[in-house]
C-alpha cells in the first residue's frame, strides 16, 4: 500500500510585473527574476487554494475527501477556522478532517506530510493538500522585489497509480532573525547578513537533502529532478551542484523567474511543473526551506500516469498581462 | 448607495455565492439559481434536486461601471481599476446571472463570448471578507 498524489492542479494570478518595471521606477531589482505574478486586488491566498483545488478534483468525488490540510504563511485572517471556506467553495464533505499550516515557507511540505498522516484516521480514500502562498513585505524594502503569488493543490490516494510518496527527510535548528515577521506585522523583515543567511540555508538544506538520499539509500544520479526551494535561486543552484545534482536535474523544476517567490507554494508548483515532463519510473526529490530554520526532503516515485492537469503551468506561465508599478503598489493598497 | 447585506444573511446564501448550488426542480426539470421555494419556470414546482452549476456560460449582455458610479463597498476596487466590467451571463444548465468580469480581453467583451466562474473577494466590510463568484473569458 503505497500513498500517491493522483490527481493535482496548480494557479497563478493574471497578473505579472516584470523586472525593467522595478529598474525603471526605482533603478534597480534585488531579485533575480525576469518577470513574478502579482495578486488582483480581488484574490489572496484563499481565492488562489480554490481555483487550484478545483483543477485537482476536476476528476474526484469530493465527498470521498476525508483530509484536508492547508497551507500558507499569508492566510486573509491571522485568526479565523479557514478550511470551512474552502469546504463551501469545493463541495467536501462537512467531516473533513482539517489541518492548518503556517509561519513560514515550510508550511507547504509540513502541510502534505500531515495529510499523510492524517489519511490513516479518515475511512474516506482520499487527502486534500492546497498549498497557496504570497509573501509580503514592504515596498520600499528590497525583500518586496522577488515576492510572487502562486497556489497548487495535490489529492493524495491511501492506495493508487500516480506519484508514490516514498519518505522524507527533516532538519530544523535555531536560525534567528531571517524572513521573520512579529505578531500583528503584514510584512517580513530580514536582518540581511548575506553571510549568515547562506550558512543558515546551506547547513539546513543540505542536512535534509543529505538525509533522504541516506534514507532512501540512493545517489543524486537516481533521481531525474530535484526541485529546490527556491526563495534563492543563486543559493540553489550551487548547493545542488556541491551535492552532486546536475542542472538538467534542477532545471524543470525552476519556476521562480517567472513566478517570482511564492513562499510555501514554489517548490510545490515546481513540482508541478517537473510533473508535466516527467515519465513513468523517474524519481523526483522536492526540498523545501523555511527561514528560522526548518527544510524537508521528500523523494517520490511516478509509477503510473497521472491525469493532465486541466490547466497545466506551461500554460498559467504564457496565460498573463504586464502591470506597471503604479498600479502594483496600488493592488499592494500602498497608495 | 450601498447594497449592505448582514454577515448572517450573508452566511445562508453561502452555497450558491460559493459554488453556485442551485436546484432542479423535479417536476419540469429546469434549473433554479438562485434557489426558489417555488419554481420560477413553471411556477408550480415546489420539489427540488439539488445540482451545483458548472459555472460555464457566455456573455448574454454587459456595461462597464466607471469609478465614480460604485457603490461603497467596492470603492477599493474602483480605486484600484479605474472603471470594471460588470456582465449578465447565460449559463449553460440555463439561468442567467449578473457579476463582474475579471481580467477582461484587451479587445473587449463582446456578447457571446465564452466565460467561466471564478471564487473571489466581492467586498470586505467590518473587517469580514465576503466570497462568491464572478467572471473570467475562458
Ligand atoms: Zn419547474
Amino acid at each position: 500500500m503505497a500513498k500517491s498524489v493522483v490527481s493535482y492542479g496548480s494557479y497563478i494570478p493574471f497578473l505579472r510585473i516584470r523586472r525593467e518595471e522595478y529598474i525603471s521606477a526605482l533603478g534597480s531589482c534585488g531579485a533575480d527574476i525576469k518577470e513574478k505574478a502579482v495578486m488582483d486586488i480581488d484574490e489572496d491566498t484563499v481565492t488562489m487554494a480554490v481555483e487550484a483545488a478545483s483543477d485537482a478534483l476536476a476528476g474526484v468525488d469530493p465527498a470521498r475527501v476525508g483530509v484536508l490540510a492547508l497551507a500558507s504563511a499569508n492566510f486573509p485572517y491571522g485568526e479565523k477556522f479557514i478550511a470551512g471556506t474552502l469546504v463551501e467553495a469545493l463541495g467536501l464533505s462537512g467531516s473533513v478532517l482539517t489541518s492548518h499550516h503556517g509561519g513560514s515557507a515550510l508550511a507547504g511540505s509540513e502541510a502534505f506530510l500531515a495529510a499523510l498522516g492524517l489519511l490513516d484516521q479518515t475511512d474516506r480514500e482520499y487527502a486534500l493538500v492546497i498549498v497557496s502562498d504570497a509573501p509580503q513585505a514592504s515596498p520600499s524594502s528590497g525583500l518586496d522585489h522577488g515576492f510572487g503569488a502562486a497556489a497548487c493543490a495535490f489529492v493524495l490516494a491511501r492506495d493508487g497509480s500516480g506519484l508514490e510518496f516514498e519518505g522524507a527527510c527533516s532538519r530544523a535548528g535555531e536560525f534567528m532573525g531571517l524572513r521573520y515577521r512579529t505578531a500583528g506585522e503584514t510584512g517580513v523583515r530580514d536582518i540581511g547578513v548575506g553571510a549568515y543567511s547562506s550558512m543558515a540555508y546551506n547547513e539546513t538544506v543540505s542536512a535534509s537533502l543529505s538525509g533522504i538520499l541516506e534514507k532512501m539509500g540512493r545517489i543524486p544520479g537516481h533521481y531525474r529532478c530535484l526541485v529546490m526551494p527556491q526563495a534563492d535561486v543563486r543559493a540553489d543552484t550551487a548547493l545542488a551542484k556541491k551535492m552532486g545534482f546536475g542542472e538538467d536535474q534542477t532545471r524543470d523544476g525552476l519556476v521562480y523567474n517567472l513566478v517570482g517567490d511564492a513562499g510555501c507554494c514554489t517548490p510545490f508548483l515546481g513540482l508541478c511543473r517537473a510533473l508535466e515532463s516527467a515519465g513513468t519510473g523517474e524519481k523526483i526529490l522536492v526540498c523545501t526551506y523555511g527561514a528560522g530554520s526548518g527544510s524537508h526532503s521528500m523523494s517520490f516515485c511516478l509509477n503510473g500516469p497521472l491525469p493532465a492537469s486541466p490547466r497545466p503551468v506551461g500554460s498559467l506561465l504564457e496565460k498573463k498581462r504586464q502591470i506597471g508599478y503604479i498600479h502594483y503598489l496600488k493592488l499592494k493598497r500602498i497608495i | 448607495m450601498g447594497a449592505h447585506i448582514s454577515i448572517p444573511m450573508y452566511r445562508r446564501t453561502v452555497p450558491q455565492r460559493y459554488r453556485l448550488a442551485g436546484q432542479r426542480c423535479t417536476a419540469c426539470g429546469r434549473v433554479n439559481f438562485p434557489p426558489k421555494a417555488v419554481c420560477r419556470y413553471c411556477r408550480t414546482g415546489t420539489g427540488f434536486d439539488s445540482v451545483r452549476l458548472s459555472g460555464r456560460g457566455t456573455v448574454y449582455s454587459y456595461t462597464v461601471i466607471a469609478g465614480g458610479g460604485a457603490p461603497p463597498e467596492f470603492s477599493e476596487e474602483a480605486r484600484c481599476k479605474g472603471s470594471y466590467p460588470v456582465v449578465l451571463v447565460e449559463l449553460e444548465e440555463g439561468p442567467r446571472i449578473i457579476a463582474q468580469l475579471v481580467d477582461p480581453p484587451e479587445e473587449g467583451i463582446t456578447v457571446g463570448m465564452k466565460v467561466e466562474a471564478v471564487f473571489r473577494r466581492i467586498y470586505e466590510e467590518e473587517g469580514v471578507i465576503r466570497y462568491g463568484f464572478k467572471f473570467r473569458p475562458v
